[in-house]
């Protein structure tokens, strides 16, 4: 059976909308979605390594007052960090993660290593236009 | 649709407990078991998460499984479902 696709561009590197990615992320593989994330300006410097997991580089997109308190309830909720919601879907479907080169670049980020593992290739826009133009759902977070 | 009794005496094949997990970790944990059992089994969800209570019913049908029925229990309920 052909898989539906959706395609993100992931333009925040905020922790709320990062984490409201990942379980968009979530419910599309639940769904059988194949995924694509272009990781665009922002959100590139939050996939990179030093930064991916440290709350301090880190802030909300709306409210930043609220960040202690937002932190806090998840940690109750037990929902996991958002960078654990992309690493679950990899693994559980077809999923893919692409850095736009050129805000790799603008935060030091040359090469795929410098990006999390998750990350699979240093990408244009043009695939990410590609990407968009040949899916189901497409989104701009 | 079974009713509340006949759902407790079902044979289950396999059972998740997803009690304590937010959304969406009870429809990834369902997603999951179910490829872990074969066509005409029963599997199991325990959530207390109320979100699940609609969506993994919606997510069996849409994929096609059976959705057999919901038992409440003090503080979580049960979802059963049959493997297409």
């Amino acid at each position: 059976m052909e898989h539906k696709r959706m395609t993100i561009a992931l333009f925040s590197g905020s922790l709320d909308k990062l984490t409201a990615a990942g379980i968009i992320l979530s419910g599309a593989v639940a769904d059988d979605y194949d995924v694509e994330i272009y990781v665009l300006l922002q959100g590139a410097r939050a996939f990179m390594k030093d930064i991916a997991e440290n709350t301090d580089e880190l802030e909300l997109a709306e409210n930043q007052k609220l960040k202690g308190q937002f932190l806090e309830s998840l940690e109750k909720l037990q929902v996991k960090p958002w960078l654990e919601f992309f690493r679950e879907a990899k693994e559980m479907a077809n999923v893919k993660v692409y850095i736009c080169g050129l805000a790799g670049k603008v935060w030091g980020g040359e090469k795929l290593e410098d990006f999390v593992d998750l990350a699979d290739d240093i990408v244009g826009i043009g695939e990410c236009i590609t990407s968009m133009e040949e899916s189901d759902i497409h989104l701009f977070i | 649709m079974m009713d509340q009794d006949e759902l407790k005496k079902l044979q289950v094949h396999k059972s998740v407990d997803a009690r304590g997990t937010a959304c969406p970790g009870p429809l990834l944990a369902a997603k999951k078991a179910m490829g872990e059992i074969n066509p005409g089994e029963v599997l199991e969800i325990l959530s207390s998460d109320q979100g699940t209570k609609r969506d993994v019913p919606k997510w069996a049908q849409k994929k096609g499984h059976e959705y057999l029925g919901t038992v409440e229990e003090s503080g979580y309920f049960t979802i059963y479902m049959k493997k297409r």
